[in-house]
């Protein structure tokens, strides 16, 4: 039974010091019961508690952290099942793999390109996390080759991909400073692999074919003092990949400790696009720490991109548009202006709905802290002074002969207040919903 | 080391709803689609069973669609203007039943007709073997003047029929309920809300087999997570036994999709956005099987290749053994 | 149950069965065994008997057996002596007579007297009996003949209507009207409303139907208004109708008679009108038509049979024509009409709100400046009030407006004017608890009409017409109209009939005004005598998850002295809404057992709980912030916060955006207290939560509150002075820290040593 907030907080040592971040114990218990901290963050808290707290305090699942000269990436610490009880924290790193068998010329190639690889949605600018780097050659000389030549073309994080610790070992040593993933340590290797792991301070990914298999390997390294790794269920169908992703986050949030580590996902199969994309799909959705593809191709990519933002979305904090004046469908100084809130959905809607109509319009989008409309309007995020407000802020009025600003629907209450603010302005109270919005501007507004 | 797998035993289970008739059991199909009956989260096989797979349906509009993309339109080819050909083409394809959708006019550019309506779903029964789901435009007033002679006149057939919506379902359940038909209801991506539909549906007398709900998704990019969370409780809400949540999900990626300006648009855009007819089907496929992933029970789509996709993932999904 | 009734139904259903089973004879002997029988155009074979025993009739030989099904159950009539319960007995006679009534037509169909010939009528809309061998007419045609019974395919098109509201209810009507002119307005009543209406039977040879036509009144499918025959025995066709209704749309099969006479009395909202005087074959089949739950109302004087039980309200009404209250024969035939669909509990829709102005919500947020306006009622220049009061169902005159006093074309341009609106809603699910709820209402319909701005309530109503509205004839009726189409509209579900009186009359204004005060005073202390422990239900509120999406899991628990925590709902908005929705987002939660009354724990709402929460919250208590709190969305208006160094808690407002002295803002705190997960030491209420006598009182009550949001003391000084009267302490509020001198810990520690909070020296929280 995880502890509550009070219960922490009668473990902490009360003394509000604030170093921890918050700004008392009881906000720090808080977010310890959360699980969204760690109580290491809590510089005097004495020996005793800790042992009780350890327990409560400690997340379920490890979080793992790569590091390359340009990037880390930081997976798991995720403490459920469905993001909508909470939401899903760490969103998986989407790498891309490479083989050592290829020439070289063509791997430089590949990973300029995905490592350049930039897209914006939603002002967000989307890119890759890094590069699996696969010894089939099983040759080290070949092996630190590809591993260099990634490195000249990328400063993103690499997986080092062989049973062979040999191998693995000369791939290691081109990566000075840095924190790969070694993948990985098997039944017949793992020793020598959890040596190379604790040698170059790296991650270490578990590879079996069943759970048994996988706790057995993490318990045994994991006493040798190796602490961050990573699990490779080597079950690929999605079925059977279902199936152990969805055990290990089970158990981990179980606090079964020897399945409480990330895992990592290989989508990629002999690169066949269609059929990598069902499989990211799948994996990012269900459980993966990382995903792998081999296929490098921004029309691939950055749908995989966008669903990995989309279902590590906070589903309390929703996606926010910038709040700005948007342009659809070219429009005049003639059209008008609609005007809804920055919550992501409600904008999509209602620039969907207008884009799709071929109507043009100016779209005032406001700065209503990511709420829908109704709830902004419930909440005082979105009225008449903050609309008018954004009017100025956007200095719409400028680009325009006619000023008629249309409100949503729901919010026709505003429309006096509105008047007052904008006394110059034509305040007219549009369809409720934003599927109705191409009628209404085709019959009212014209 | 063994481990002692958890497995979740739910009380509840998703109702198992049939689509379409054969002639045994009064309707003209070749072939019945069975969806529901789930008892676990899905693809828990090593929980229980999963009686029936999720189901792929191709849509296809009953008179030229005006707004759809290019790229549909190219891979669909001429078909486009002929419903019954159309509907042949589909089941080509290999979807498992068919969703044909009436706009506000029919071919010619008039307003649709009862008669044409009628007529329509009468050469696409003709033309497939394969349950329907009949839409109407989506306008109460003409939803219910064209549904309620397509239910009378195919008596029997157990189509699907829809939208029922919180503002429109009362004349839609009548007909089906007076013809054997079923319906789809829809309500916006709140769990309460297909919640209360359900009620709302079931208070008129319409068995629960009859029902399958669409709780409303968004497309990837376009608010998917808020659809996959609704759907994601919905199934949860079903099996801890809230019958009013036990009812099979559609859900309409291709719909979604290729709205979308990514899937839309093929010039003019980002060059990091690619090829534009792959990341139409990319967007399509990874929408709908992460749609699948939450709980739906059948996904509707509009490009042929998606099927293929979409069918290849159900079938791996649908085993525990490895590939 | 009234012996008169019974022994005349039972009489006469013991007549008929018995004409039935000469007329059978007659029939076989003529015709032989093998004759086919049927109505036409339909598959549901002779629908009553197929409905009520799933026999197939299909040929003569067949309906001796449904005769002596019949036979078996008549009873005798009842003793003069002996008092024993009759309904029974007599349902059973009703079931015997429906089914004679229908071999009766039956027969009369072979014999081509069926449907009835009556020479140079023609149906309008034409009748489905296309074929000459099935029409009694000789030339094929619609004409010369009434109706008879109604096909599959008219059964259909009205079913469907009938069962998704477009069309409310039947009616049945047998006899013959008080006049011609009555009977007209009867049936265009009944049109006016959408209701169907079908005709049958005589008194002493003359039918409605006679009436009808010598006035002209076209009779047939496309008015709505179908004559079966001139004869009771007709009116078999309107039950054989609802047993269709039933197995089409119910999805029943025949033989199913307890689920099709259940389907009818829930889903048919049909009635028997019996004009004229009641003979025994009338009582008969008045008790058959009963067996379906639809009620029969008659306007002669017979024995009335009140109580409800079969039917949804009273069995058998009697309102004798000449006892109508009503000018004319108009008048009486219109209430006459009224009382039918009362007694059936049939809804009556208005469907648009007749004002000469734009009505929408589009228009809810106008503002009518002083230049724009016309006149103004309220404000600083004159009194406004308004105040609903629930009446009686026989007294109210549902539509009924009257202006009491001069309009406001007496008051010069940008005049103000005394006025008050008393509105008089009547209801079978009307509740006296429900009047506030439905007159806060009044703002929002009100401001629904262009060009009108309404601000306030009860007596500090503020209303502006603007100078547009009035020249389009914007008047003081046109509130009144405004009222009753949205009442009915929005609140059918509660409301049946809606009154209204505008007061401008200064005296008039005074003494409704006293009356008003009266009951607003009355309200309050009802309010305060409401206790969680004088109920047994409380309510859930998940109003907010479909436009708060981001706490799947969140409910709010709604009692009496705990209103919702976004601040817009309590326990009387819940339950009136609950009545008006049975479907939506506030549904009763039985309380059940008692677990922990001081904490707040019962039965019901941990129960609830799980499955509101989606087993994510196991138990909530009601009344404490240290244990299992109720959990919150994000709508709530303040955030009640522990803090432990103080032994007490902190209130912030969402208003307020100040550092508290958590260390954290409203927004801050907004996370953690939100979300839908249960934090112990965080919780999210409703402002007047504050005022309860059951805020956190398992911790201590309001003297746990060590420090709130000036902008609380500010609003709630009334409530927060009856709190310091309650808890014994007048200077209570004044020790309570606010955000003008402390934002830290240690300058709330500070502050209660010097001012003395009791929180101080109170128990330890935890």
């Amino acid at each position: 039974m995880a502890l509550s907030g009070i219960q922490i907080y009668k473990m902490l040592p009360q003394t509000n010091c604030k170093e921890c971040g918050f700004p008392t114990c009881l906000a720090f218990a808080m977010k310890l019961a959360a699980k969204q901290v760690e109580l290491d963050d809590c510089p005097y808290v004495t020996e005793e508690s800790k042992q009780q707290l350890a327990e409560s305090a400690a997340p379920p699942i490890r979080l793992i952290t790569l590091k390359a000269r340009d990037h880390e990436v930081a997976v798991g610490n995720e403490v459920v099942l469905f993001r909508h009880e909470k939401k899903f924290f760490n969103r998986p790193g989407v790498l891309i793999r490479v083989v050592d068998t290829a020439e070289e010329a063509a791997i430089t190639e590949k990973v300029a390109a995905a490592s350049a690889y930039s897209v914006d949605y939603v002002g967000l600018d989307l890119r890759l996390d890094g590069f699996v780097i696969e010894a089939a050659s099983g040759d080290p000389a070949a092996f630190a080759t590809a591993v260099g030549a990634v490195r000249a073309s990328s400063g993103l994080p690499v997986v080092l991909k062989s049973d062979d610790p040999a191998v693995i070992e000369a791939g290691l040593k081109v990566l000075e400073g840095e924190k790969p993933l070694l993948l990985g340590a098997n039944s017949g290797n793992w020793e020598a692999m959890a040596d190379l792991a604790k040698q170059g301070e790296t991650a270490l990914g578990v590879m079996g074919g069943t759970l048994e298999e996988l706790a057995e390997l993490t318990e045994k390294i994991q006493a040798t003092g190796v602490e961050d790794m990573v699990l490779y269920p080597t079950a690929s169908a999605m079925g059977a990949s279902l199936a152990m992703q969805t055990q290990i986050r089970r158990l981990a949030l179980k606090n079964f400790r020897p399945l409480g580590y990330p895992t990592i996902a290989f989508a990629g199969d002999g690169g066949n696009p269609a059929r990598e994309s069902t499989l990211a799909a799948h994996a990012i959705c269900k459980y993966a720490g990382f995903v792998v593809v081999d296929t490098f191709a921004p029309e691939l990519i950055y749908p995989i991109l966008v669903l990995r933002e989309n279902i590590y979305t906070d589903p309390q904090k929703p996606i926010q548009v910038l709040p700005a004046v948007y342009e659809i469908n070219d429009p005049k100084p003639g059209d008008p202006v609609l005007v809804t809130t920055n919550f992501s959905i409600t904008y999509f809607s209602v620039a969907n709905e207008v884009e799709g109509s071929g109507l043009s319009a100016w779209l005032l989008v406001t700065d209503a802290e990511g709420m829908s409309v109704l709830t902004a309007w419930a909440a005082g995020k979105f009225d008449a002074e903050s609309i008018a407000k954004a009017v100025k802020e956007f200095g719409i009025a400028d680009k325009l002969e006619k000023h008629v600003i249309v409100l949503p629907g729901h919010t026709a209450v505003l429309s006096g207040e509105l008047e007052e603010e904008l006394p110059d302005w034509e305040v007219k109270v549009g369809p409720r919903e934003a599927v109705d919005l191409p009628g209404y501007m085709k019959t009212v507004l014209t | 080391m063994p481990i002692e797998i958890p497995v979740d035993k739910w009380p509840g289970t998703v109702n198992t709803v049939t689509l379409g008739a054969t002639a045994a059991d009064g309707g003209t199909r070749s072939k019945v689609v069975t969806i529901g009956g789930e008892r676990s989260l899905p693809f828990m096989h090593f929980e229980n069973e999963t009686p029936h797979p999720p189901v792929i349906a191709l849509e296809m509009t009953a008179a030229r669609p005006g707004d759809w993309s290019q790229v549909l339109l190219d891979a669909w080819g001429d078909v486009v203007d002929d419903p019954a050909r159309w509907a042949g083409a589909c089941e080509e394809a290999g979807a498992d039943l068919i969703l044909l959708m009436f706009g506000l006019n029919d071919a010619d550019g008039n307003p649709v007709t009862p008669d044409f309506a009628v007529g329509t779903v009468k050469a696409v029964l003709q033309a497939t073997g394969l349950p329907l789901v009949v839409l109407g435009p989506g306008q109460a007033e003409v939803d219910n003047e064209i549904l309620v002679p397509v239910a009378d006149a195919t008596k029997g057939e157990r189509l699907v029929l829809g939208l029922c919506e919180d503002a429109n379902y009362r004349t839609i359940v009548a007909s089906a309920m007076a013809n054997g038909h079923l319906v789809l209801g829809r309500t916006p991506m709140d769990v309460n809300l297909a919640k209360q539909l359900n009620i709302l549906m079931t208070d008129m007398g319409l068995p629960l087999d009859r029902i399958v709900m669409d709780p409303t998704t968004g497309a990837l990019g376009y608010g998917i997570e808020y659809g996959y969370s609704v759907m994601e409780r919905l199934r949860l809400a079903a099996l801890q036994g809230d019958a009013m949540t036990q009812l099979p999900m559609l859900v309409n990626p291709g719909y979604e999709a290729w709205r979308t300006k990514e899937s839309k648009v093929g010039e003019g855009v980002p060059d990091t956005w690619g090829d534009w007819a792959a990341r139409g089907t990319h967007w399509e496929t990874l929408t709908a099987v992460s749609l699948i992933e939450a709980g739906a029970d059948v996904v509707v789509l509009r490009h042929p290749d998606s099927v293929t996709r979409v069918r290849e993932a159900i079938d791996e999904l649908m085993t525990l053994e490895t590939a | 149950m009234s012996r008169y009734i019974a022994t005349r139904a039972i009489r006469g259903a013991n007549a008929l069965v018995g004409e039935a089973e000469v007329m059978l004879k007659q029939a076989l002997d003529e015709h032989g065994a093998d004759t086919p029988v049927s109505f036409p155009n339909t598959a549901y074979f002779l629908p009553v008997i197929f409905g009520m025993t799933g026999r197939e009739i299909e040929n003569l030989g067949e309906l001796p057996e449904v005769l002596d099904h019949a036979r078996s159950l008549l009873h005798p009539t009842p003793s003069a002596k002996h008092w024993t319960p009759y309904l029974g007995e007599t349902l059973d006679s009703g079931m015997a007579t429906l089914l004679a009534a229908e071999t009766i037509e039956a027969i009369r169909y072979i014999y081509g007297l069926q449907p009835e010939l009556l020479p140079g009528f023609e149906l309008a809309g034409g009748t489905s009996f296309t074929s000459p061998d099935m029409n009694g007419g000789a030339d094929g045609s619609s004409n010369g003949h009434l109706n008879g019974a109604i096909d599959d395919i008219q059964l259909r098109s009205w079913g469907i209507q009938l069962v998704d509201g477009r069309m409310p209810g039947f009616a049945a009507i047998v006899g013959c009207a008080k006049s011609n002119a009555a009977a007209v307005q009867i049936v265009r009543e009944l049109q006016r409303r959408n209701i169907l209406t079908f005709l049958s039977g005589n008194v002493n040879g003359r039918s409605i139907i006679h009436q009808l036509l010598e006035e002209g009144v076209e009779l047939g499918y496309d008015t709505y208004t179908v004559p079966f025959g001139t004869d009771t025995i007709s009116a078999i066709y309107a039950l054989g109708f609802a047993t269709r209704s039933a197995l089409t749309f119910g999805g029943m099969k025949g033989g199913q008679a307890k689920e099709i006479l259940h389907y009818n009395k829930d889903r048919v909202f049909a009635f028997v009108l019996a004009l004229g005087e009641v003979d025994d074959l009338k009582y008969a089949a008045a008790a058959g038509a009963i067996n379906f739950g639809f009620p029969v109302i008659a306007d002669t004087v017979i024995p009335q049979i009140l109580p409800t039980g079969v039917t949804t309200y009273e069995h058998v009404v009697s309102l004798p024509w000449h006892e109508i209250d009503g000018g004319d024969d108009l008048e009486k035939a219109e209430r006459l009409v009224q009382k039918c669909i009362e007694v059936r509990g049939v809804k009556v829709q208005v469907a648009d709100v007749p004002v000469p102005v734009p009505y929408g919500s589009a228009f809810e947020g106008e503002v009518v400046r002083k230049a724009d306006m016309r006149v103004e009622f309220g404000g600083k220049n004159s009194r406004c009030f308004e105040y609903l009061r629930m009446g009686k169902l026989d007294e109210v005159v549902d539509g009924k407006i009257e202006v009491v006093g001069p309009d406001f074309s007496a008051v010069d341009p940008q005049g103000s004017m005394d006025m008050g609106i008393v509105v008089e809603v009547a209801g079978r699910q009307m509740e006296q608890d429900f009047e506030p709820v439905l007159e806060r209402q009044i703002h929002y319909f009100v401001n629904g009409a262009s060009g009108i701005q309404h601000i306030g309530q009860r007596d500090i109503t503020w209303i502006r017409v603007s100078e547009k509205a009035a020249e389009v004839g914007f008047d003081l009726e046109s509130f009144g109209k405004i009222l009753h189409a949205r009442l009915h509209s929005d609140f059918g579900a509660i409301v049946d009939k809606v009154a209204i009186t505008i007061y401008t009359d200064p005296e008039q204004v005074d003494q409704r005004l006293d009356e008003a005060r009266a009951a607003y005073d009355f309200r309050n202390k009802r309010l305060e005598d409401l206790t969680d422990t004088a109920v047994d239900v409380f309510y859930s509120c998940t109003l907010c998850q479909s436009f708060a999406p981001n706490a799947p899991n969140h409910v709010c628990i709604v009692s009496p002295e705990r209103l919702g925590l976004c601040g817009a709902y309590n326990w009387l908005d819940c339950k009136a809404s609950f009545n008006i929705n049975p479907t939506g987002p506030n549904q009763p939660i039985k309380l059940g057992r008692v677990s922990d009354l001081e904490t707040g724990y019962w039965e019901g709402t941990n129960d609830y709980a799980k499955v509101g929460s989606h087993g994510v919250v196991e138990e909530v208590a009601m009344y404490s912030i240290m244990e299992n709190p109720m959990t919150a969305c994000g709508c709530f208006e303040c955030i009640v916060m522990l803090i432990p160094e103080a032994n007490g808690v902190m209130v912030v407002s969402r208003e307020d955006t100040s550092m508290t002295p958590a260390g954290m803002t409203f927004s801050t705190l907004a996370g953690i207290a939100g979300g839908g997960i249960q934090t112990p030491g965080v919780m999210g209420v409703g402002k007047y939560y504050l005022a309860s006598p059951k805020f956190i009182s398992a911790d201590g009550g309001f003297k746990r509150i060590v420090w709130m949001s000036s902008v609380l003391k500010d609003t709630m000084s009334e409530e927060f002075k009856i709190v310091a009267e309650r808890e014994g302490d007048l200077e209570l509020i004044d020790r309570i820290a606010d955000e003008r001198s402390v934002s830290s810990v240690d300058e709330l520690l500070a502050w209660m040593e010097a001012h003395e909070h009791p929180a101080l020296t109170m128990d330890a929280i935890f």
